[in-house]
């Protein structure tokens, strides 16, 4: 038991700055260093309490050793099957046991039952509410709406891709937040990509982040949201300042209260939620298919994906 | 001097050419395929069944299923096996690999889908193509190797940079860690929904 809590801090210690991409990045640097530290801190201590409280029984990473010691009887047995051996070492390199990166998750027992939570909830709420709505807005129309949302996104975008010194996609990112404002009608439409061949950059600031060398602490499963991990968690937060609906709420309309306005703009983005499930619903009901352990996979595929995603 | 000079320039394009025809096999061989597997998604006319028929056909050409049956369960596990259960693990593991092969191209059909030159990584050769719609870019990073047997086949796929034989080990593992391999065949057999 100590020593998984011992791999869990060390795990949690990787959560280190990596070398400098750049040097004249040093001051954000060291100031995301100072203000974040202390609050990693604080929910690190708190959460290794709880990991290591509710990990029970032979943890992992004792059966993993445990497998190690035994490794040299393989020896043995691909002596008998050289073929098989044979067959395995053109790809040592790419798929050691070394090679597959280990995820750090102390907060397991919970990221099962919050995963579990959120797949009843899609199959419960989400999913039947989107096949109705599915069933009264075309496709089309619910694409409009998804663009329309999207454009909208674009300080968020442009904000992160500033921040990561992606200029050229920010500029990218401008141009089609005026071009599809205007001659795409509100953004319902994507003129930019069809006609001028401008994609968008998607960029957060847990991948602002990850670039300056932000390792992404340990896995957490958020309600509703799904999977995510410490440092995109804390980047939801800057990211809520950068997106328009969180600011329905301080919209002046006459005849509303305050509490009534923050309904408003929680509506606003569940709709906006609704939108978007109602176009991929097969594709998690697909994902989830390949799944032999659904939180396995779809932990490991969202740290993988979001590894890929820092490094573009 | 001069003729290590003329050596070293000899060498270079000794050497090129076999980089050059291995990029290049693989990209005709890959994009005949492809290509293939989108006229038949194009087809409507063609019965579901019999397109998926002929789908599989095309991927178990491109496909070494045996290698990436192997590959997603690890040396650690795979060597431990004895000859039926190999077989009944990679049969169940193929069965499971084609079906949801399928199913994404299901979830895709309608998507243009645009390929990059190959690219040479160490002794492997790696194809990025893209699945674009709208706004939205799915790219699929097939990954082959030189079989003695049977040329360049795929061992692995990389769908938005998550691969399907780490997904695949780590899951495999986790079944393993806590059960046995009539757990991990009953879950093959069996998806959860």
């Amino acid at each position: 038991m100590t020593e998984y809590c011992v791999a869990s801090l060390r795990s949690f210690l990787e959560l280190r700055l990596y070398d400098d991409p750049k040097p004249c990045t040093d001051n954000i640097l060291t100031m995301i260093n100072r203000q974040t530290f202390v609050l990693f801190f604080v929910i690190f201590s708190f959460s290794s309490f709880f990991g290591c409280a509710t990990v029970g029984g032979p943890s992992q990473v004792e059966s993993q050793t445990l497998l190690f010691v035994q490794a040299p009887g393989d020896t043995l047995n691909d002596a008998q099957v050289p073929e098989e051996d044979e067959g395995f070492d053109a790809f040592e390199d790419e798929f050691t046991e070394a090679g597959i990166p280990t995820v750090s998750d102390p907060l397991s027992a919970y990221n099962r039952a919050m995963t579990k939570f959120n797949d009843k909830f899609f199959d419960m709420l989400l999913s039947p509410a989107s096949r109705g709505y599915s069933a009264v807005v075309p496709e089309g129309g619910r694409g409009g709406v998804r663009r329309f949302f999207k454009n909208l996104f674009y300080p968020l975008r442009f904000t992160n891709n500033v921040l990561q010194v992606k200029y050229e996609q920010a500029a990218v990112e401008t141009a089609r937040f005026l071009v599809n404002s205007t001659v795409g009608l509100l953004g319902f439409f994507d003129p930019a990509k069809e006609w001028f061949d401008l994609e968008a950059y998607p960029e957060d600031f847990g991948q602002t982040l990850g670039f300056y060398g932000v390792g992404p602490g340990f896995h957490l499963v958020l309600p509703f949201l799904g999977p995510s991990n410490l440092r995109d968690t804390i980047g939801l937060i800057p990211d809520a300042y950068m997106i328009p609906t969180t600011y329905l709420s301080a919209i002046q309309i006459s005849g509303t209260s305050e509490s009534d306005r923050v309904l408003i703009a929680i509506g606003v983005e569940s709709y906006r939620r609704l939108n978007d499930a109602s176009l991929s619903l097969e594709e998690y009901e697909s994902l989830r298919r390949d799944a032999l352990d659904l939180y396995t996979f779809l932990r490991d595929a969202y740290e993988r994906n979001r590894q890929v995603k820092i490094k573009e | 001097m001069q003729k290590a000079v003329f050596i070293l320039i000899g060498l270079i394009f000794m050497v090129q050419p076999a980089f050059a025809d291995n990029i290049a096999e693989v990209d005709r061989f890959m994009k005949e395929r492809l290509d293939g597997i989108m006229r038949l998604l194009e087809d409507k006319t063609l019965q579901k069944t019999t397109r998926n028929e002929q789908i599989i056909d095309i991927i178990s050409e491109a496909f070494d299923f045996t290698t990436m049956a192997k590959l997603s369960l690890g040396k650690k596990h795979w060597t431990r096996l004895n000859k039926e259960d190999k077989t009944r693990f990679t049969q169940l593991f193929v069965e499971r690999l084609k079906a949801s092969y399928l199913e994404k191209l299901d979830l895709y059909d309608d998507e243009a889908i645009v390929y990059s030159k190959p690219v040479q990584v160490k002794n492997k050769v790696q194809m990025m193509t893209a699945l674009v719609s709208g706004g939205d870019k799915i790219t699929m990073l097939y990954k082959l190797y030189n079989s003695k047997k049977a040329g360049w086949r795929v061992y692995d796929l990389e769908l938005e940079g998550v691969s399907l034989i780490t997904t695949y080990r780590s899951q495999f593992n986790e079944v393993l860690a806590s059960g046995t391999m009539t757990d991990l065949f009953a879950k093959l057999e069996r998806p959860e929904k």
